[in-house]
C-alpha cells in the first residue's frame, strides 16, 4: 500500500505542480526537472517493487490528470507543457499492468525532446513560450521537425513508441467502466494537446522581429540521440505488439 | 444617412469577384481606383493589412543586378523628397534606401543583444508616436478592424469565430451552389434572406436592412459604417461574388436565387448576436466599460493575440495578474527597441549633424515612401530601355504578305508572333481576342449563352453554334458517354451504392489514375477515342425575319406544353391541341380543347408560358444574328482599329486563343481574358464569315477599305499551354489556294515548335518540348503553362515600330495607326475602353497577387477545393479565394512575376491621346496612374510620361 501511494506521488498522479507553482522558489523549468526525475524514479522502482492499481488511485490521478489536461490548454511555454504531460499520463502509469513503465519511459524520452527545445527557445528567444515565435517550420525546419517527432510521440501517433506500448497495454489489460473512462479520455486528451500545440508552434508566418537560429552541432547531437532511442524503444514496442498478436 | 447609404459607401472596398468558370481577372483594389495610386495603396494598407509593394530586399536585389538605374532611382527620390521637404537630406536618405532600410527589421533583432546608449528625446518622441501610454488611443487602433465576437475570443479564450464564420460559409456556399451538390437548398428563389430564416426556422416579419439596423442596436455599434466595412472584410471573397451577382441583372443564377449584401450583412449579424447573446460582453458598451477596467490586459490579450507579444510577457501573463506592471515592462522594451534600431541606422548612416528624433522621422517617411520609389525607379528603366529600342523613325509599307495573322493582343501571343513572322512572308497585327466584336455566344448542344467579351461590355447580337454535317456519331457517342456519366453519378450519390460501385467498377478510374500519372499522352490519345467529336458547325449571323422569329417562339412553347401535359396529365393532346392551348395563352383565342385549369395555370406559371415569356422570347430571337449594316460596322472598325485597311494578305488569319489543362479549376483564367476568360474562337471564326461574305465586301468597299476578291479570311485557334495552332474553315479555298495554303500550315507549325523551345526556357521543370506538351494534360501539373505572369507592358501602335525586340510574352500588343484615327480619336477610346480595361485588370491583379498573395491572391492550388462552382476554398471551408494562386505568380517561393504597373505605351500624337483619355471609361485609372501612360508622338518627335497629373518629356528624337 506504501509502496503504490509512493508511486502515485511519483508517477504524478497528485497534482503537486498546483503547489509548487504557486511558490516564487520554483520556476517551472524547474518544476519539469523536478516532475521528470520523480517519474523516472518511480519506473525504475517499478522494476523492483510490486505495482498493482487500486480504483481510488486510478480516480485520483485521473482527476489530477484531468485538471492537468485543463493547464496544458492554457499555457504556450514548452516547460509547463512538459510537466503538464507528465501529470496527464500520470493514470497510465497506475493503471498499465506489468511492464507499463515502458509507456512511461517513452513518454519520459518524448519530454527529454521536449526540454531540449524548451531550452533552445530560453537560450536564443528570451522564453520557452512559442506562441511568438511562429512559423518555425518556414525559419528554421530541422527545429520544426523534431518539435514535430516529440508531440506526435506524445500525441499518441503510431510508429512511435508511446502509441505502440499504449496499444500493447490496452490490448493487454482487463477492461472495465474506469478503465474505458480513463483510457478513452486520455487518449484524447493527449492527442488533441499535442494536435493544439504543433498547430500553434511550427506553423504560421514568419515573426519579422526574431533573429531565428537553427541548431547548432551539439544540440543537433542531442537531438539524435533522443530520436534515436525513440527508435530503439519503438522496436521494442513494435515486439511487443507482435509477441501479442502471434 | 439609412444603413443601405452607409453599405454603399463601403461595399465598393471590395471588388467584383466573377464566378470561377469564366475567371475575369480584375484589380482586388478597384474600390480604391478614384485616389491616385500611391494614395489608394496607403489606404488600402491600412484597411486591408497586407503589403502593397515588395520588400526593399526585392528591389536592392534588382538595383544590384543593373535593372533599376541608378540615375532614375536618384531622380525618383529626389521627386518624393521634395514633395515632402526633405531635398536637403538627399544623401543620406539614398544612403538609408540603400543600406539601412533593407536591414531595418534585422537592426531590431540585433538590438536584442547590442547595449547602446538611448537618447531620451528620442525615447520620449517614440512614446508619442506609437501612442504607448495612451492606452485608449493604443485600443482602439489595436481593435479598429475587429468585431465584437473576434475581441470577445480573444478576451475570454473562446472560438466563436471558428463557429460563426463556419455556419456563414455553409449557409452562403448552399444557397449560391451552382449545381455543384445533389441535395440542393430548398427555397432559395425566396432570397438569400427570407430563405435564411427558414433555414434557422426564425420568425421576424422584416427585411434584411431592418435586421441590419436593429442588430446595430443590439450590439450598440458606434460607428456603424465602419463595422459594416470590418463585416465585409472578414470573407472578402463570399462578399465579392454576392456583390458582383447581386449587381449583374444578367446573371442567371442571381434572376433565380437573389441575394444582396444586406441579405449577407444581415446573416452575418444574425450569427453574432446568437454567439454572443449569453457572453460576458455582448454589445460595445459592455466591452467599453470593461476596457476602461482592465485597459492593460486587454491590450496585452490583443498584442499576444496579434503574436507581437514576446513569450516573457505571456509567460508573466500566465503566472500574474499585475497586467499593468507587465505591460509598462513590455512598453520599455519595446521603446528601447525601437530607440536601439534608430542608434543602429546611425550609425552606419555615419551621422552627427542631425539630432536623432528628425531622423527618426525622417526614416519612417522614408520607409512609407521608398515602396512607391522603388516601383516607380524599375518601371522607369523599363520605360527608358523600351524607348531606346524603340524603332522611332516612321514605318515604310510592306510588299504584299502570303498571309497577315491577327493574335490576341494576349502577352502570350509575343513569342509565337515572333516566330511566325520569322518563318516567312507573314505580317501579324494585335488585338483585344473578341476583336472589338462582342457577341453572345450559344455554342453547339450547349443551353446557356457565353458573353465574349470583355466583362465591362454587355454584347447585343446572339450567335448560335449549329451543325453542317450529319453528326450521328457524334450524337451516339455523347448519348453514351451522357448515360454513363449520369449511372455514374447516381451510383456515386446514392447513399447504399458507392461501395458496391468501387468494388465492381472502381478498378476502372484506375486506369486513368495510373495512365495520366504514367502515361499521360498515351492515355490521353487512348481516351480521345471515345470522346464525342464536334460535328462542323456554322454559326447564326443573318438576322432572323418576324415570321422566322413567331415560328421558333411557337416551337418553343408547343415544345414545352407538351412536356407539361406529359407530366401533369394522363390525357393524350394531338399537336393540333397543343397548338389551340398555346394560342389560347399567348394569343388569347378561344379554347376548344378540354384542359383542366389547374393544368392550363401550372403550364402559364410553373413551365412560365406566358404573355410576357412570348415578349421576352420574340425579343430574344430578335437579337439573334446581325444586320448588314451591323456586319459591315463591325469589320470595318476592326480593320480601321488594328490599321489593316490595304494591302491585304491573300490569307489573312484571325486567331482566338484557349488554353488546355487537366485538374484546373483555374483553367479559365489561362483563356481569353477579352472574351470574360472563356475562348475567344467563336468571334474570329464569326468575323471571317462576315468578312468572306459577298455583300459585306461590296458594303465596305463603299466606306473606303478594298478587300480584293482573292482574299479569304481563316479563323486560327492558338493554344497557349502548347502553342500548338489549328485551322478553322479552311474549306472555303479552292483547290489553288489550298495549295498555297498548305505552305501557310506547315510554316506555322515549324513556328510552333520555336515558340515552344523558347518557353521550354521559362518552365520549370521543363526541358524539352514534349514536357511542355504533357504538361496541359498531366492532372498533377499546378503550373500548365505561365499564362500571364511576367507581364508589365502594353504597346498600341504599329507592329513595325518593336517587331525587332524581343519581350518574353511579357508584352500585351495591340496594333494602332493613328493616322486612321479621327479628331475625335474614337479608334483609340475603343482600344482604352475595352482591351486597356482588361489590360490593366489582368496587369493589377498580378501585381497585387504576388506582393501579398494571403491578401489578395488564391494561395496554394495544392490545398484548393471547388466550392458550389463559383470559386474554390482552402481546405474544407474558407473565405472564396479571390485572385491568383501562388503557382501563377510565385516559383519556389520567390516572386516569378515582377509587379509593376501596365506601362502603356502608345505610338500616337498627344492631342489624340489626350482627347481619348477624356472620352474613356479608363480615364480614372488611367489620370489616377493606376497605369503607366507613355506616348510616343513621332510626329513632334517626343516622348512623354504621364506623371503627377502632366505629361513630361522623358525623350526628344
Amino acid at each position: 500500500m506504501i509502496s503504490n501511494i509512493l508511486l502515485l506521488l511519483l508517477g504524478g498522479g497528485i497534482p503537486y505542480f498546483f503547489l509548487l507553482e504557486r511558490s516564487n522558489k520554483f520556476s517551472s523549468k524547474s518544476i519539469f526537472i523536478l516532475s521528470w526525475t520523480l517519474l523516472l524514479t518511480a519506473v525504475v522502482l517499478t522494476f523492483f517493487i510490486d505495482k498493482s492499481h487500486t480504483t481510488p488511485f486510478v480516480i485520483v490521478s485521473f482527476l489530477s490528470a484531468l485538471y492537468a489536461i485543463y493547464k496544458a490548454t492554457q499555457t504556450t511555454n514548452f516547460y509547463k507543457l512538459g510537466y503538464y504531460f507528465i501529470f496527464m499520463n500520470a493514470p497510465f502509469f497506475i493503471l498499465f499492468e506489468g511492464q507499463g513503465a515502458f509507456y512511461s519511459l517513452s513518454l519520459l524520452v518524448s519530454l527529454l525532446g521536449i526540454y531540449a527545445i524548451a531550452s533552445f527557445y530560453d537560450k536564443h528567444y528570451g522564453s520557452a513560450n512559442y506562441l511568438y515565435v511562429r512559423g518555425i517550420t518556414l525559419a528554421t525546419p530541422l527545429v520544426g521537425i523534431h518539435i514535430t517527432v516529440y508531440l506526435i510521440s506524445i500525441g499518441l501517433y503510431p510508429p512511435l513508441p508511446n502509441s505502440l506500448f499504449f496499444l500493447t497495454y490496452t490490448f493487454n489489460s482487463e477492461a472495465n467502466i474506469l478503465w474505458f473512462v480513463v483510457v478513452i479520455t486520455l487518449y484524447f486528451g493527449n492527442f488533441l494537446v499535442s494536435m493544439k500545440v504543433l498547430e500553434k508552434s511550427i506553423f504560421g508566418k514568419k515573426n519579422p522581429d526574431i533573429h531565428y537560429v537553427d541548431l547548432n552541432f551539439k544540440e543537433k547531437f542531442a537531438h539524435f540521440t533522443i530520436v534515436i532511442l525513440l527508435i530503439l524503444l519503438s522496436i521494442y514496442g513494435t515486439r511487443e505488439i507482435l509477441l501479442w498478436v502471434l | 444617412m439609412g444603413i443601405i447609404d452607409k453599405l454603399n459607401a463601403v461595399k465598393n472596398t471590395v471588388p467584383h469577384y466573377w464566378p470561377i468558370g469564366s475567371f475575369i481577372h480584375h484589380n482586388p483594389l478597384k474600390g480604391f481606383e478614384h485616389l491616385s495610386f500611391k494614395d489608394g495603396l496607403n489606404k488600402a494598407q491600412k484597411t486591408y493589412g497586407g503589403k502593397v509593394y515588395m520588400e526593399p530586399s526585392y528591389y536592392l536585389k534588382f538595383y544590384n543586378e543593373g535593372k533599376i538605374s541608378h540615375s532614375i532611382l536618384e531622380e525618383n527620390l529626389k521627386e518624393v523628397l521634395e514633395e515632402d521637404g526633405l531635398a536637403k537630406y538627399y544623401d543620406l536618405a539614398m544612403k538609408c534606401l540603400l543600406e539601412v532600410n533593407p536591414q531595418w527589421n534585422h537592426f531590431r533583432k540585433q538590438a536584442d543583444s547590442k547595449d547602446h546608449e538611448v537618447d531620451e528625446e528620442l525615447l520620449a518622441y517614440l512614446d508619442d508616436e506609437f501612442s504607448y501610454h495612451n492606452k485608449e488611443r493604443w485600443l482602439k487602433q489595436i481593435t479598429k478592424n475587429m468585431t465584437l465576437y473576434e475581441i470577445n475570443d480573444i478576451l475570454f479564450h473562446r472560438d466563436d469565430k471558428e463557429a460563426i464564420e463556419k455556419s456563414i460559409i455553409e449557409y452562403v456556399a448552399r444557397f449560391l451552389d451552382e449545381d455543384q451538390t445533389t441535395l440542393s437548398m430548398q427555397n432559395r428563389e425566396l432570397g438569400m434572406f427570407e430563405t435564411f430564416k427558414l433555414y434557422e426556422d426564425f420568425d421576424y416579419p422584416h427585411d434584411s436592412e431592418k435586421f441590419v439596423e436593429e442588430a446595430f442596436e443590439k450590439l450598440r455599434v458606434k460607428n456603424k459604417e465602419r463595422y459594416l466595412l470590418n463585416h465585409l472584410l472578414k470573407l472578402h471573397g463570399w462578399a465579392g461574388f454576392i456583390k458582383y451577382r447581386s449587381e449583374d441583372p444578367n446573371y442567371y443564377s442571381q434572376q433565380q436565387y437573389p441575394s444582396s449584401l444586406m441579405d449577407y450583412m444581415a446573416i452575418r449579424l444574425y450569427y453574432e448576436i446568437v454567439y454572443l447573446e449569453h457572453r460576458e460582453i455582448n454589445n460595445f458598451d459592455l466591452l467599453h466599460e470593461y476596457s476602461l477596467k482592465n485597459s492593460a490586459y486587454v491590450i496585452l490579450k490583443m498584442i499576444k493575440y496579434k503574436y507581437n507579444l514576446p513569450g516573457k510577457y505571456i509567460d508573466a501573463m500566465e503566472s500574474s495578474k499585475n497586467y499593468e506592471d507587465i505591460l509598462e515592462r513590455y512598453v520599455q522594451e519595446e521603446l528601447q527597441l525601437d530607440a536601439k534600431q534608430v542608434h543602429l541606422s546611425n550609425d552606419i548612416l555615419k551621422n552627427s549633424d542631425i539630432p536623432l528624433v528628425e531622423l527618426a522621422k525622417i526614416m519612417e517617411i522614408l520607409r512609407e515612401e521608398e515602396g512607391y520609389i522603388w516601383l516607380k525607379s524599375l518601371e522607369d528603366t523599363y520605360i527608358h530601355k523600351f524607348i531606346d529600342e524603340m524603332k522611332l523613325t516612321e514605318n515604310s509599307q510592306n510588299e504584299r504578305p502570303l498571309a497577315s495573322v491577327t493574335m490576341c493582343l494576349d502577352v502570350r501571343s509575343e513569342i509565337m508572333r515572333r516566330a511566325i513572322e520569322k518563318s516567312g512572308p507573314y505580317t501579324t497585327y494585335g488585338a483585344g481576342g473578341f476583336l472589338g466584336f462582342p457577341i453572345s455566344f450559344v455554342e453547339f448542344e450547349k443551353a446557356h449563352e457565353q458573353f465574349l467579351c470583355p466583362a465591362v461590355i454587355t454584347p447585343q447580337n446572339i450567335v448560335f453554334e449549329l451543325p453542317i454535317e450529319t453528326n450521328d456519331e457524334y450524337k451516339s457517342k455523347k448519348t453514351i458517354n451522357k448515360t454513363t456519366k449520369s449511372v455514374v453519378s447516381s451510383l456515386k450519390n446514392n447513399p447504399y451504392t458507392p461501395y458496391i460501385m468501387v468494388e465492381a467498377i472502381g478498378w476502372i478510374f484506375g486506369i486513368n489514375l495510373f495512365g495520366k500519372t504514367f502515361l499521360p499522352q498515351k492515355t490521353e490519345k487512348f481516351f480521345s477515342n471515345f470522346k464525342a467529336k464536334k460535328p462542323q458547325t456554322t454559326y447564326t449571323l443573318d438576322k432572323l425575319s418576324d415570321d422566322e422569329i413567331e415560328m421558333y417562339v411557337n416551337k418553343l412553347h408547343l415544345h414545352i406544353i407538351h412536356e407539361a401535359v406529359v407530366s401533369n396529365s394522363s390525357q393524350k393532346y394531338s399537336q393540333e391541341d397543343l397548338q389551340a392551348i398555346r394560342d389560347h395563352i399567348i394569343l388569347g383565342k378561344a379554347l376548344s380543347v378540354d384542359i383542366s385549369e389547374e393544368l392550363l395555370q401550372k403550364i402559364q406559371e410553373n413551365y412560365n408560358v406566358s404573355t410576357k415569356d412570348y415578349e421576352f422570347q420574340k425579343l430574344k430571337l430578335a437579337s439573334v444574328g446581325f444586320t448588314l449594316e451591323e456586319k459591315v460596322e463591325y469589320l470595318y472598325k476592326f480593320l480601321t482599329m488594328i490599321g489593316q485597311t490595304d494591302n491585304f494578305a491573300q490569307f489573312v488569319i484571325l486567331s482566338g486563343h484557349a488554353s488546355i489543362s487537366d485538374n484546373n479549376p483555374f483553367e479559365s483564367a489561362l483563356d481569353c481574358g477579352a472574351c470574360g476568360g472563356s475562348s475567344s474562337l467563336p468571334n474570329n471564326r464569326a468575323l471571317c464569315m462576315i468578312a468572306n461574305s459577298q455583300d459585306v465586301r461590296e458594303k465596305i468597299a463603299k466606306k473606303g477599305i478594298i478587300i480584293p476578291l482573292d482574299v479569304k479570311f481563316i479563323p486560327m485557334m492558338h493554344t497557349t499551354s502548347t502553342d500548338e495552332v489549328a485551322f478553322y474553315d479552311t474549306h472555303i479555298l479552292s483547290e489553288e489556294e489550298h495549295k498555297k495554303f498548305a505552305q501557310v500550315v506547315e510554316d506555322f507549325k515549324k513556328a510552333s515548335s520555336i515558340a515552344r523551345r523558347e518557353r521550354v526556357t521559362q518552365l520549370p521543370y521543363t526541358s524539352s518540348e514534349n514536357d511542355i506538351m504533357i504538361k496541359s494534360m498531366d492532372w498533377s501539373e499546378t503550373r500548365p503553362e505561365w499564362g500571364l505572369a511576367g507581364n508589365m507592358g502594353v504597346f498600341a501602335g504599329p507592329r513595325d515600330s518593336i517587331k525587332h525586340m524581343a519581350f518574353g510574352n511579357r508584352l500585351f500588343m495591340h496594333s494602332y495607326d493613328a493616322q486612321l484615327d479621327n479628331e475625335n480619336a474614337d479608334i483609340l477610346t475603343r482600344i482604352f475602353n475595352g482591351p486597356l480595361v482588361v489590360g490593366e485588370w489582368i496587369n493589377l491583379e498580378h501585381y497585387f497577387s504576388t506582393v501579398d498573395n494571403a491578401i489578395y491572391g488564391a494561395g496554394s492550388k495544392v490545398y484548393h477545393n471547388v466550392v458550389s462552382k463559383i470559386g474554390v476554398l482552402n481546405g474544407n471551408y474558407s473565405d472564396l479565394k479571390i485572385g491568383l494562386p501562388t503557382q501563377s505568380v510565385l516559383l519556389e517561393g520567390e516572386a516569378y512575376h515582377e509587379p509593376v504597373r501596365l506601362l502603356t505605351y502608345m505610338e500616337a500624337p498627344l492631342e489624340l491621346v489626350a482627347k481619348a483619355v477624356e472620352n474613356s471609361v479608363a480615364k480614372e485609372f488611367i489620370l489616377n496612374e493606376w497605369i503607366r501612360p507613355v506616348i510616343i508622338d513621332k510626329k513632334a518627335k517626343k516622348v512623354y510620361s504621364y506623371e503627377s497629373g502632366d505629361f513630361k518629356v522623358i525623350k526628344e528624337f
